[in-house]
């Protein structure tokens, strides 16, 4: 890692429980980990759930960058947490020094923009049936072929840590609906669910079904 | 080093789709990417400059080509694999920066693009969503948690319309903190917050007030008053001190020029102005014997003293505190306990 020593103005530290920001207030900073694990949560109706836990020497809160947005989720300091924090004014000091940083930023940007433009991909399916194949398939495609061992089931069958709430956030549903449509696949013997993931008993099925809803 | 390439005019340097790990730059002719916009699927054609690059997005982050690169005029390219773009952009950090820019409004882009697509889903506003976080983490008896969001929510929305409340629950978390400790204690709200319009109404056990619905609206005074609150949580103390001179001075409404008063003392103990708080406070003692924070007066008045190195007569503060009449744990006085049993003796 680079030379971070003159930065110290920048540095600040958090006791572990500590609040880094808020999930909803307005953002203007980003940071960066020098020591210690940094909690992001998000409360979905009165639970507290984990993203992610982050550790140096990753990023986050860089959609602070977009202006005015307010903090998608919370971060908290799991150990003492050393971070650097900057903002729009300042960050180009940081990357003049830093052509690590900046290159990581560069390739987080990229998965950012890549991941709402396949976001953007789900809401345009007027379908619903289709919409919640294809947010499947977007989390099949991000967590990858070989990740943890949860999609090296047997053939086609795929495994997603995700709840009914999370898929109606993905694919801008409400609740109800999802359910619903869950309940179907489920009947079709299409999913299956499960507490706490949901699995999907052949993905190329669902790649079959949105390819044929999406328009030309 | 990266490697030249000469393309043809009509041929293609890569087909939306195609994996590639290379990232392009146009030294001579004319290329340009086309591809159809992800929201009205009109046809795109971008002409990429000499000197420019392309490719870099779908390269670094080893996902699917976005376009089709289609060369109009004979064209030579630099091409660099992942590692030599890294390398090159490490020595030209100007590029980089360029490209975060670049990068970044395109992110601001979708994600509107993304959000109007959305924006019929039940989202809540921030002001509302911000409050209602604190709440839970009062609710969860996550003091030092719920103390920060709602102090965040006086910075942002002083004159927003549960700013009252926030100031209470955040006076609540401060109380629960220092009585019982993250975690402890019983359940500070009482039931689930479940408010169709906004954040709900339910009143915080340490509620100095009868705690009023939701959406009042505040009187100017009072919005003064919590913007100056917001200044005191953003560590502003200055700017602080001066609002709430000016409040205190003004006498517009008498509640909040108490508040004022007694939070303008506090700014100055915050400046580390101990001779100051003193002075401000031994006035109010003498004027306002009665003043609602009369405890937290004493406490400070003995912190200041402690301070100042003075342990008898902080010792003296803290003891006044605990005979105060009224609420028997109050913040103050749980402190001023604490303060004295680290001074040596009750």
């Amino acid at each position: 890692m680079s030379d971070l020593a003159g930065f110290s103005r920048f540095a600040r530290t958090y006791q572990p429980g500590e609040l880094i920001f808020s999930e909803y207030e307005p953002g203007d900073s980003f940071y960066l980990i020098q020591a210690g694990r940094v909690r992001i949560t998000k409360i979905v109706g009165d639970i507290e759930k984990n993203i992610d836990i982050l550790q140096p020497p990753e990023i986050f809160g860089e959609m602070a960058i977009l202006e005015g947005a307010p903090r998608s989720a919370t971060a908290i300091a799991l150990d003492t947490v050393k971070v650097l924090e900057f903002n729009r004014a300042n960050f180009e000091i940081l990357m003049m020094g830093n052509p690590q940083i900046a290159l990581r930023l560069l390739r987080l940007f990229t998965k950012r923009i890549y991941d709402q433009k396949r976001r953007f991909m789900i809401l345009t399916l007027d379908d619903p049936q289709a919409r919640i194949a294809d947010v499947f398939l977007m989390l099949h495609e991000t967590q990858g072929p070989i990740n943890q061992g949860a999609a090296e089931l047997d053939g086609d069958k795929r495994e997603f840590k995700v709840t009914v709430d999370d898929v109606a956030h993905w694919a801008g549903m409400n609740m109800a609906d999802v359910q619903t449509i869950l309940g179907h696949f489920s009947n079709q013997r299409r999913i299956e669910l499960y507490q706490d993931k949901i699995v999907v008993k052949n993905i190329n099925d669902f790649t079959r079904f949105v390819n044929s809803k999406r328009k030309k | 080093m990266p490697k030249i390439g000469s393309y043809r005019a009509n041929s293609v340097i890569y087909f939306q789709g195609d994996q590639g790990d290379k990232v392009f730059v146009l030294q001579t002719g004319r290329v340009s990417l086309n591809y159809n916009d992800i929201e009205t699927g009109k046809d795109i054609r971008e002409v990429i400059q000499t000197g420019e690059f392309f490719g870099v997005k779908s390269a670094l982050g080893r996902y699917p080509r976005e376009e089709n690169a289609v060369v109009l005029q004979d064209a030579g390219v630099l091409m660099f694999t992942v590692p030599e773009f890294e390398q090159f952009a490490a020595s030209n950090i100007r590029i980089i920066i360029k490209m975060l820019k670049v990068f970044s409004n395109q992110l601001r882009r979708i994600h509107k693009q993304v959000e109007n697509l959305m924006e019929n889903t039940s989202a809540v506003s921030a002001e509302v969503g911000l409050f209602k976080t604190g709440e839970y983490y009062l609710r969860n008896r996550m003091y030092s948690q719920s103390r920060y969001v709602f102090s965040r929510y006086l910075t942002y929305y002083p004159a927003g319309r549960v700013a009252e409340q926030a100031a209470r629950f955040m006076e609540a978390s401060e109380t629960a903190l220092a009585r019982y400790g993250d975690g402890k204690g019983p359940a500070p709200l009482a039931g689930a917050s479940s408010g169709a319009h906004g954040p709900s109404s339910a009143a915080g056990a340490e509620a100095p007030k009868t705690a009023a619905s939701g959406g009042q609206t505040l009187s100017d005074a009072a919005k003064d008053y919590y913007n100056a609150v917001s200044l005191l949580t953003q560590e502003k103390y200055q700017e602080a001190l001066k609002e709430f001179k000016r409040i205190a001075d003004a006498s517009q409404d008498p509640e909040y020029s108490a508040k004022a008063e007694f939070d303008l003392g506090r700014c100055l103990f915050a400046l580390s102005q101990w001779d100051a708080t003193i002075q401000h406070y031994t006035a109010i003692i003498q004027q306002t014997p009665r003043h609602p924070d009369m405890s937290d007066i004493l406490y400070i008045m003995g912190q200041c003293w402690e301070k100042k190195g003075d342990k008898a007569r902080a010792q003296g503060f803290y003891k006044k505190v605990l005979s105060m009449p009224g609420d028997d744990d109050s913040s103050a006085r749980i402190r001023a306990k604490k303060a004295l049993n680290a001074l040596g003796g009750a």
